[in-house]
This record gives C-alpha cells, structure tokens and sequence, in this order.
C-alpha cells in the first residue's frame, strides 16, 4: 500500500531525494548523491518494487546512470551508462531522459546529442534504438539553446511519441522500430516557414494515459508574428496539433503536465520568451480544465514580484494522491508546492542548487 | 615456456609503467590509487585501461575513444601534449598520471 510521496530533485550538485508522509505536510530531503555533478533527468520506477533511477552527467567525466533500490537512501552507478558506437562518430554529451518501458527492467533513455537508447536489464547494459537514431533526419537537426535533445519519450502500446529539440515530434506506430516526423500544425517559428516536416523546438509534451490519442505540447512559442505557437494540442495520437494558447499570458514555457485523473486538466508555467522568467516577474502556474479552451491563474502563495527565475522543461511535476499536489523546481534553487491541485503554492526548500528536473511518486 | 632471453625481450616491450588515479575516480577500478599495467605507449596504456576497468576508460574518453576535453594524461611530468600525444613511448619505471582540470562554478 502506497504510504508516502518521494520527490527526486535533479540539480546542478547532483541529485536530492525527499520524502513525506501522504500527508505532505512535511518533506525530508536526503542527498546530493552524486554531488557536484548536475542530473537532468531522473525516473521513480514504481513497477514492482521501486527503484529510482538518475543521469549523472560529469562535465569532465562523462555520463553515469544512477540507481537505487532503497527508495533513494543510496545510490549505486549501473554497469554502463548509453554509449554510441565507436565508429559512429557522435559522443555523449547529456542524458535527458529516463522512463519506464513495457517490462520489469525496460527502460528507455532520451539523450544529446538527440538518439534513444533502451536497456532490458535496469540499466545496466544499453542498446542504441536505431529507428531514430539513425534516422535520415538525424545529422539535419539542429541544437538550441540547451543542446540537441531527445527529452520526452511517451509509450502506449506500439506508439512511441518522442520530443526533439530541434527535432520536432516523432512517432513509432512498431514499438519503436521505425520512426516519422508528426509536426502537422507545429510551427518553428524561428524560420521563415514556420510549418515544416521537421526540426521544430519542442519543449516537452505531455498526455494521460487514459487518453492515449490526446496530448499537449509545450512548444518554442514566444513569436509575435505566429501567435500561438507554442502551446498545442493532438487528438489523433499526434498526427495533426492545433493551437490551444488563447488565454494564456504568454505562449513560451518549458513544461507541461497533464492531471493524474482527468485527461481534459493541463498545465503550463507561462515564460517571457526574451528573457525565460515569468510574466510581469509574477510565477504563476496556468491551468486549463477544459482541455486548453480556457485558462485559469494559479498564483496563492507564489512571490507577486521580483522573481525571476526559469522552470525548465523537466523541472515540474506532479503526484498521483487524490487531491494531487504539483510541483515546481526553479533556476534558484528553490522547490515549490501547489497543493490542492496547484490552488495554494508553498515553498518547500528554497536554497538548492539550480534545478533540472522534479520527478514525483507515491510509494 | 619462453627461453630466459625472450622473456626479457617481452618485458622491455612490455614495460611496466605505474598510473595515477584521481581521487574521484577510484571508484572506477576498484579504490586503488595506482595502476601497474604493461604498456609500451600511452595508447596501449589506455587500451589496458578499457579491457581492466572499461568503466574509467569511459570516464577518460568519450564514445569515439577521444581524451576527454578537460582530461589531462601526464607522463612523468610533461602534459602529453607536449611530448607525443597518445603515440608518447613509454620506459619501464615511467608514471602516468591522469588529472582532472581545475574547474570552478
């Protein structure tokens, strides 16, 4: 029986664990675990007995898979971490992504330069995905600002979504063997056409599983001359986006959540698109629980000035109790909670080291 | 069983150098803090390294077998840069020392 709510916070000095009763009234945080390092991406495997996996990407050193199978009191590197060929010319440079995949130990892994990896054993021995990987698209994409990255990998069934930046959206209808460019409707709007095959700067895209065939993308958005770019939605399992940003202070932002029951709530964290801090320096997290026609404010308790700080893509989340909390990390280092649903905003630790990722559970 | 003069021969081919191993990298070969392998250059220093302890290999070069950018092999004193990159010829007695960059941040 789940009885508590772990949180893992990716960060620029390694990875923090904390911890709360289901009551969340108070959480104990534990860690760095691979300090000094920054992990930008991390997964709490809640299939069978938890397991919780983070990136440890050492700037000098190279990339370490970490896991631990103690709910986060110790962590231990896996046997291997991803590796390209060494004929294949391309060197791991970040690990964006980790999640669970269809069995016990399958775990994909979404790292930069943009190229997926799957591992059957937790991590421990990894295989190059070469559908996309090797895809003819991939020596054409293009890094921004934070590097070439695949950060979103999205399972259901035999679909496999994947989130590119500059990439765009790609989806395998095989499981994963192949893979094709599904950006009808998503705009590049750094290019003079904005509506190409591929190489859009998707931010993060999101989807409840109950409702596999509708998702939301966060995407670069942020250009007055093609308004409303940047926040979309799918109804047909990503083939065809449309625009879903009308109501919302802005349309640029990093993340995107989907509301653990209910497939028509989502969630942004609006960002000037010049400057990636919120709006007015105001944090607010922006709700919509029609599925994006509208958009509510969500702001109790979050600083109503002089904040100025970025939520990136991985670094929100939010857990599955009945009355969910969300949750956001920031570029300062702090971590906040939005309890009932976002409605009441507390800060839980506010000097960490900058932010990557939030992940939350309940175990 | 190799004649007594053979067997020499392959020892001076083979020499024995000793590696320095960083601190934050010992957990990678098991905590020591030197290495002796049998090596002739600082190639053939680094190939013993994949197949001992493949996991301080890939913490000293990348996917394509490159030194990591701000990864420093020294041999003795001198930078490999400055004597023969990773085709420097190694004696017996000589000391591979791997050193991280000073970073800040």
């Amino acid at each position: 029986m789940a009885t508590r709510v772990l949180l893992c916070i990716g960060t620029k000095k390694g990875l923090f664990v904390a911890e709360s009763p289901k009551t969340r009234r108070r959480f104990a945080l534990r860690g760095p675990f691979g300090a000094g390092v920054g992990v930008y991406s991390a997964l709490i495997d809640t299939r069978g007995t938890p397991r919780i996996y983070g990136s440890s990407c050492h700037a000098y050193f190279g990339m370490k898979v970490l896991r631990s199978t103690d709910l986060g009191k110790t962590f231990r590197e896996t046997k291997s971490a991803p590796a390209f060929p060494k004929d294949d010319g391309r060197a791991l440079a970040n690990i964006w992504s980790l999640d669970a995949g269809k069995d016990k130990k399958d775990l994909w892994c979404g790292v930069e330069p943009a190229a997926l990896f799957r591992s059957r054993n937790g991590g421990d021995s990894w295989e190059l995905v070469p559908g996309i990987s090797n895809h003819e698209h991939a020596r054409k994409w293009q890094p921004g600002n934070g590097g070439l990255c695949l950060h979103t990998i999205l399972r259901d069934g035999n679909r496999v979504h994947l989130g590119i930046s500059t990439g765009g959206h790609y989806l395998s209808e095989d499981g994963g063997q192949t893979f094709a460019p599904a950006n009808k409707g998503v705009g590049a709007g750094f290019l003079p056409d904005p509506f190409i095959e591929f190489g859009q700067c998707v931010h993060k895209i999101a989807r409840h599983p109950d409702a596999p065939g509708r998702l939301y993308m966060q995407n670069h958005g942020g250009f007055p001359e093609h308004p409303g770019v940047g926040v979309l939605r799918s109804d047909d399992h990503g083939h065809t986006w449309r625009s879903i940003s009308k109501g919302l202070p802005s349309d640029f932002g990093f993340p995107i959540l989907v509301h653990p029951r209910d497939p028509d709530t989502v969630y942004v964290l609006p960002l000037e698109p010049a400057t990636r801090t919120c709006p007015g320096s105001a944090p607010a997290v922006w709700r919509s629980e029609n599925g994006g026609d509208s958009w509510q404010k969500l702001a109790q308790g979050l600083p109503k000035k002089e904040s100025y700080f970025t939520v990136l893509r991985d670094a929100m989340d939010i857990d599955e109790l009945s009355s969910p909390a969300l949750y956001f990390g920031t570029t300062t280092g702090q971590l906040w909670i939005g309890r009932d649903g976002g409605e009441r905003w507390e800060c839980l630790f506010d000097a960490l080291p900058p932010i990557h990722c939030v992940k939350a559970a309940v175990v | 069983m190799l004649p007594r003069l053979a067997a020499v021969h392959l020892m001076t081919r083979a020499a024995t150098i000793t590696v320095h191993i960083p601190t934050t990298l010992r957990d990678c070969c098991g905590g020591a803090s030197k290495l002796a392998l049998p090596a002739t250059s600082l190639r053939a220093v680094l190939e013993e390294l994949e197949r001992r302890h493949p996991a301080l290999h890939r913490s000293i070069c990348d996917d394509t077998g490159t030194v990591r950018r701000h990864v420093n092999l020294f041999v003795n004193t001198d930078h490999m840069r400055d004597r023969n990159g990773l085709d420097t010829p190694l004696a017996p007695g000589d000391v591979v020392t791997i050193l991280p960059a000073v970073s800040g941040g």
